[in-house]
């Protein structure tokens, strides 16, 4: 059945290019000269009756014209009858239509199906049989072309929804591998699963660690901004069932698809499609592809994660150590650890860089474990070799952190540190953009730091003489953009609150 | 700038009707300049323009932004008129 009104269509379509063909009207012209045509024919159909016939077009129709019905019935009847055999002998056939005009007709075949004919019906007693045997090979021509064309189209009808929706599926994946941050990752991952699949609520549950319970961990609802999380059981409503089953469940009004790698790890969960329409098959297969790059994408942001818990707590223990030789010496506290992270936005640094930093400010001075503690705490001027010996604390920080591979962006930052912008810094002396923008930052803090934490060998500032002093070096200690962005998040409430909580324990 | 007048231009008119027609596309501006036909930096211009008038949505990453079309059944519904009354 279906396939019986594809040919029909085909056939439908195949004529209706035919008639518009400018091939087909130049082969009129053309053939027409030679045979002074009364009337074209176009029959779209191979079994063809009386009603079925077309006319398409009339050229030099010297002999009759519409306005002589008898006549053109009395044609028709001819070229009917000439149609029926020239069918089942697949040739062109002559005819004669009345004493006046003769005529021919030629089927219109594709492989053993006739699908209709072509013909007209002329006044010149001189055309031999001879010149009309020209004619099938130019209508051969003719149909192979539209037929040719009307096969472009319908591929590129067929292929051009599915490149888009490939050229989707691959843009999906670009935004969605862009982030490692699981937070920012997975409303990203709701927003354009809505979009793709046109629904009005998308919610994405991640299983529990003892696999009973779905916790919702994102929910976008284009209808409202106020959002209920629900947790589900393991087994019930249609997310439930997704993860118990490890298959897509399917509704009129939802569609939950499981994430799957090994075991199952979530569900992704639409709900009620923008035009009310139901859930289709296409749809669930769509959102199969999309959850699979949904979990490649969770995964590896989940295996970030883990890497930077790990660093951060080697980094903790290796501080921890360092500390227990020397107190107070290496360690900084997370107040100040904030305040970089917070320049660090503040100058809009990529996520790498504000890691990198926020590892550099938990060792930026590891390195004074390898400087006297008679040197670090003398309460009056250092000799020059002292100051030298202080000098290299930079240097031997890096040489702890540099067998530690993810710790490799961290060590220009604490070599660094000390360097300042006008270039009278140590160890290289470096000048403005040459030192690293975390370094910059970490000057700017670190002198911060130093100046209001409590400290027996020098009298302890307070936060405003401190950020005043700071001010009072921009372009020539520090960076200028590094000292204006430290001016406005050392006013922020809750930056204020956190240093004074871990100075003075209270905010 | 209104959806009107936007649509008169006509880069913004084959975005729109691009999208209107593949309403679960979501593209880069590359993406986009191909299935239209038009030139990128022209079409990244336009694809902003019509994400200030909330007919596309942008979708921005570090690597790159993705446009799809508004979830607003009623601007969707008003959207469609307007195409049908330009192609009459």
């Amino acid at each position: 059945m279906e396939e019986k009104r594809d040919q029909s269509d085909y056939q439908k379509e195949l004529f209706e290019r035919l008639k518009k063909s400018s091939s087909l009207k130049k082969a009129e012209e053309s053939f027409g000269a030679l045979i002074k045509p009364a009337f074209w024919w176009i029959i779209d159909n191979g079994n063809p009756a009386l009603e079925d016939i077309e006319e398409i077009m009339s050229i030099n129709a010297t002999h009759f014209n519409e306005s002589s019905p008898k006549k053109t019935s009395e044609c028709l009847m001819h070229l009917l009858e000439a149609a029926r055999k020239s069918s089942k002998l697949n040739k062109l056939l002559s005819f004669n239509c009345d004493k006046t005009l003769k005529g021919f007709v030629y089927p219109i075949i594709q492989g053993d199906k006739i699908y209709g004919y072509i013909g007209a019906c002329y006044s010149d007693d001189s055309v031999s049989e001879d010149a009309l045997k020209i004619f099938p090979s130019y209508i051969d021509t003719i149909i192979k072309e539209v037929q040719k064309e009307l096969e472009l189209s319908k591929l590129y009808e067929t292929l051009r929804p599915r490149a888009i929706a490939l050229s989707t599926v691959h843009t999906v994946h670009r935004l969605i591998s862009s982030t490692l941050d699981l937070g920012e990752l997975l409303p990203r991952i709701a927003r354009l699963s809505l979009q793709v699949m046109r629904a009005q609520r998308c919610s994405i549950k991640l299983v529990d660690s003892k696999r009973k319970i779905l916790l919702p961990k994102a929910t976008v609802d284009v209808r409202t901004k106020t959002i209920r999380l629900k947790k589900v059981k393991v087994g019930m409503w249609a997310p439930g069932k997704a993860f118990k089953y490890g298959r897509p469940v399917r509704g009129q009004d939802y569609l939950a698809t499981p994430l799957i790698d090994g075991d199952v790890i979530g569900v992704i969960t639409l709900y009620d499609k923008i035009d009310n329409k139901p859930f289709t098959t296409f749809d669930q297969e769509i959102m199969s592809t999309l959850g699979e790059q949904a979990v490649i994408a969770i995964k590896n942001a989940q295996l970030y994660k883990e890497q930077e818990k790990l660093t951060m707590g080697a980094i903790k223990a290796l501080v921890k150590v360092l500390d227990t030789r020397s107190p107070g010496a290496c360690k900084t506290k997370v107040s100040f650890i904030k305040l970089t992270q917070s320049i660090g936005q503040e100058l809009r640094m990529d996520m790498d860089s504000l890691k990198s930093l926020e590892y550099a400010s938990a060792l930026h001075d590891a390195g004074e474990i390898f400087v006297p503690e008679s040197v670090l705490k003398k309460p009056s001027k250092l000799t020059g070799e002292e100051y030298e010996m202080v000098k290299e604390h930079p240097a031997a920080g890096v040489a702890i952190i540099k067998h530690m591979k993810a710790l490799k962006s961290v060590t220009p930052i604490i070599m660094y540190h000390h360097e300042n912008y006008d270039g009278s810094g140590y160890p290289k002396g470096l000048k403005k953009e040459q030192i690293p923008m975390g370094a910059r930052i970490l000057a700017v803090v670190s002198a911060f730091e130093s100046m209001i934490t409590e400290k027996t060998y020098r009298a302890t500032k307070t936060m405003d003489e401190a950020v005043s002093e700071i001010s009072d070096k921009t372009g020539t200690q520090f960076d200028p953009k590094v000292v204006n962005a430290f001016l406005k998040v050392i006013r922020k409430k809750d930056i204020i609150a956190v240093i004074h909580k871990e100075l003075y324990g209270h905010k | 700038m209104g959806i009107n007048e936007a649509l008169r231009l006509n880069i913004n008119y084959k975005i729109i009707k691009f999208f209107h027609e593949n309403q679960s596309s979501i593209d880069t501006p590359r993406g986009v300049a191909a299935w239209i036909n038009e030139d990128r930096c022209n079409v990244k211009r336009s694809l902003e323009e019509l994400t200030s008038l909330k007919i596309l949505v942008a979708h921005r990453s570090t690597s790159t932004t993705g446009y799809s079309y508004t979830s607003d059944a009623k601007f969707i519904k008003k959207i469609d008129q307007l195409l049908k009354k330009r192609s009459a």
